[in-house]
């Protein structure tokens, strides 16, 4: 970056190092943030853009470096004094409480200098009718969407006289429209001289939203530049290292006869699900999100009560009524929520790894050490898992790894049948193509795939065949070689 | 990782030990006798029932829930089976009484399970619920009278030999607490559903998901608990020859001390048995030696409760 006057800027940090026992998070990362931009981050999972947003509102303490905010020196601070001195962030787990209205959640804690209850409301209408908001403020926090919720967040930032926004994978969870949304507050923002940092995967919002960009990959800042002068294959070369050509591998074509059948699928909230997997097939399911997908699968599983169900795999009556007969009917499931259902977070690499396959490591009556270890080895390995000990906790790998350990926990069990729901969630570039790989390689010895994603490209472009779904129904069945992504989306919205 | 942190680690993994030896050490200078062959039988006596009580917690804590009725599983299996020795005999009293335990404890993950109650929150109520249910079933079960075994006409030489037996200098309950700890121990680190229990402890839904029959599981932590409380209430009234269907009053809030005292965490999944010996050793040396300078049981009390609180403050600062 050109030279500039300190007073251009809102946000300087030169020379950042954080180290963690065995692991050098940051190494010498410098990040200038001009005001009244928008300034995107991105980098591959592990790069260390959460780290740095951390030791910015005071969460970790940097090892050495300097801070400079609204050119003031920023010495030891804590995530409440970055707040009042302009800084929020809006993590991608929001920090609002449900049980509390609107308005309270804004002003929580600050009721006296609001002015009491009534100017609480009433400044807080203010503060959502800026971002162009008409949510009730003294709706309950339960009751609102996702987008809403990140509306009263955004609300909350602006309430403590913000300078600076970080919005921390924004867009996860938000649907097409709320995005657009989102699109209008951030463009508000700016105008009214507000910077912000905008973490992403997502590289179109990226070069929708942002003026700069900075690239981040294994704890260094690649590169710092006016997003105008870069091509998305440019972007996605300095997150990875290497050039990649394609986002996702060619298509695998080994589809087989039907190896599992669904009938009459119903329960509270499904109605009538009935459809064929074929043998090496990957199978994906759209919708909007509540359509149903996930719950399709999970009845299917045995993770859900049903009304009625019929499941026959290869050619004979199954019973599934919990997630142990899914397992021995040969499925696997990867869901949606890491976090709480996927991971045992404070446990090892390797036990995350073995948990399925326990009964695979006795030696007589006691577990082998020894065979676990291997077990893990060789799943490390082979998924390319990137951790510095297979005895690491799983909570300390980024989401991608994480994922990488659930997926090499079921592929040690053998399915016949693997359901992803939103495998590549919060996934950097890199890792999803190797998860897309996984996925190739694993119909291509013969299992069954049933794919969930609420990314369309991603669907189109790794399924052999597509479902969609929408109300809890099978709206259609598409082959999405033949069919346009617009056909297919317009039969998912129902 | 540098000299420091590991210092730091070093006293975080071992505080209880330290403190045990720092006990024993200015004990033993304020107090010659403390380190008599006499004191440390009488020590390893004071073990006794408590110490099978906090193991069932132990297994019940890691497995992600909490038993709070361990109070009236020890009060009414006390009762009853002294009650069942002049019907059974004295062995067939012994597993009678057992069984009860065990069938209390199965009781108790029947109604947490049924409920669907997948916090240790939920499961603290209801155990807490069930133990008034236990303990009144006790004074119903006697009409309020304490049980003597002087009165009974069959002979209760088994009931002796476990509650005031000794080998050598070491009491019997010593050694059976010992010897069920151990295998506890293995049960828990080196087989598979002690590692289901673990992982069940650590997260439910995670575990339910990979085909783990998580309702099994916490059923078993539950009779164990039940069992193991059931064997402590047959300890403790061979020792004093009477059962009063009030026997267990306190013992689930000394018990869940001497578990995170020792250091397994609350928060499921972490922890072992061994771990809750050292809980249940500083918490009889505590008393020993406080006994012994004779300091008076209420500021005892006031000791315990204050060393509870700092045990959870650790505890709390390790898992984040």
């Amino acid at each position: 970056m050109t030279s500039k006057s300190s007073s251009d800027l809102i946000l300087s940090m030169k020379h950042i190092n954080k180290a963690f026992p065995g692991v050098k998070a940051l190494d010498d990362v410098s990040l200038e943030v001009r005001r009244g931009v928008v300034h995107g981050i991105v980098g591959e999972n592990g790069a260390g853009k959460s780290t740095l947003m951390k030791i910015l509102s005071g969460v970790y303490t940097k090892d050495s470096g300097t801070i400079e905010f609204d050119g003031q020196t920023v010495e030891a601070t804590s995530p409440m004094e970055s707040l009042r001195m302009g800084l929020s962030i809006i993590y991608q787990e929001f920090s609002l409480v449900n049980s509390m209205t609107v308005g309270e959640n804004i002003f929580l804690g600050r009721f006296r200098e609001a002015g009491g209850m009534k100017g609480t409301h009433q400044k807080a209408k203010a503060l959502l009718d800026k971002i162009g908001s008409s949510i009730p403020t003294h709706r309950l926090v339960s009751e609102l969407s996702t987008s809403e919720k990140q509306m009263v967040e955004i609300a909350k930032a602006l309430s403590f006289q913000s300078k600076l926004i970080i919005m921390d994978e924004p867009s996860s969870s938000l649907t097409e429209e709320e995005l657009a949304g989102l699109g209008v507050i951030i463009n508000q923002l700016r105008e009214q001289g507000i910077s912000t940092i905008y973490i992403s995967h997502k590289l179109d919002e990226i070069f929708e939203y942002c003026d700069y960009v900075t690239v981040m990959r294994d704890g260094h800042v690649i590169d710092t530049r006016p997003v105008a002068e870069l091509n998305r294959k440019d972007m996605v070369g300095m997150m990875v290292g290497r050039t990649i050509e394609n986002e996702y591998p060619e298509r695998p074509h080994c589809v087989g006869t039907p190896l599992m059948q669904v009938k009459n699928l119903n329960t509270r909230k499904l109605h009538d699900i009935s459809f064929t997997l074929n043998r090496g097939e990957i199978l994906g399911l759209v919708g909007l999100v509540g359509a149903g997908r996930t719950e399709i699968v999970r009845a299917i599983y045995g993770a859900d009560k049903v009304k009625q169900k019929e499941i026959r795999i290869d050619g004979k009556d199954v019973k599934i009524v919990s997630p142990q007969d899914g397992k021995k009917c040969g499925m696997a499931f990867v869901p949606e929520d890491r976090k709480q259902q996927g991971l045992v977070l404070p446990f090892s690499v390797e036990s995350n790894i073995s948990m399925a396959s326990l009964s695979n490591l006795k030696n007589g009556v006691f577990l082998s050490k020894g065979k676990e270890r291997k077990m893990a080895e060789n799943k490390i390995s082979e998924l390319l898992i990137k951790t510095s000990s297979p005895q690491t906790a799983v909570v300390g790998l980024s989401g991608g790894n994480q994922q990488k350990c659930i997926l090499g926990r079921w592929l040690e069990t053998g399915p016949k049948i693997l359901i992803l729901d939103e495998p590549t969630r919060g996934i950097d570039v890199g890792a999803k193509y190797e998860i897309y790989l996984l996925m190739k390689k694993t119909v291509e010895a013969g299992s069954s795939i049933i794919l969930i994603s609420s990314e369309l490209p991603e669907v189109l472009n790794m399924s052999n065949r597509v479902l969609t779904v929408a109300d809890g129904r099978i709206t259609g069945e598409f082959d999405p070689e033949k069919t346009s992504a617009q056909e297919i989306m317009n039969r998912a919205i129902g | 990782m540098n000299t420091k942190e590991r210092v730091k680690t070093f006293l975080q993994e071992n505080l209880v030990l330290m403190t045990i030896v720092i006990l024993v050490v200015a004990t033993a200078l304020i107090e010659p006798k403390f380190l008599t062959v006499a004191n440390l039988g009488n020590l390893m006596n004071q073990f006794g029932p408590l110490s099978f009580v906090a193991l069932g917690m132990t297994i019940t804590i890691i497995g992600g829930y909490i038993d709070l009725s361990v109070a009236g599983i020890v009060s009414l299996s006390a009762v009853f089976t002294i009650s069942m020795v002049d019907v059974l005999g004295q062995t067939g009293a012994l597993l009678a009484g057992l069984a009860a335990g065990a069938l209390m404890g199965l009781l108790n993950a029947l109604v947490v399970v049924s409920c669907g109650a997948l916090t240790q929150a939920k499961a603290l109520f209801m155990t807490y619920a069930l133990s008034a249910v236990y303990s009144a079933a006790a004074l119903l079960y006697t009409d309020g009278a304490t049980q003597h075994m002087s009165h009974l006409t069959s002979p209760t030489t088994l009931f002796k030999g476990i509650g005031s037996g000794k080998a050598g200098f070491i009491p019997v309950s010593f050694l059976l607490f010992f010897v069920i700890m151990f295998v506890l121990h293995l049960f828990l680190t080196r087989t598979q559903t002690g590692r289901e229990v673990q992982l069940t402890g650590a997260n439910i839904t995670a575990t339910d998901m990979v085909g783990v029959p998580v309702k099994k599981r916490v059923a078993l932590v539950y009779v164990l608990s039940g069992v193991l409380s059931a064997f402590g209430a047959i300890v403790l009234f061979s020792r004093i020859t009477t059962a009063s269907p009030l026997l267990g009053a306190n013992y689930e809030t000394n018990a869940i001390l001497a578990v995170v005292v020792g250091g397994t965490s609350l928060a499921g999944g972490r922890g072992s048995v061994i771990r809750t010996m050292l809980g249940v050793m500083l918490v009889t040396l505590l008393s020993n030696c406080l006994n012994l300078l004779g300091i008076s049981t209420y500021i005892q009390s006031v000791c315990k409760g204050i060393i509870l609180i700092i045990a959870i403050w650790i505890d709390r600062r390790r898992t984040k």
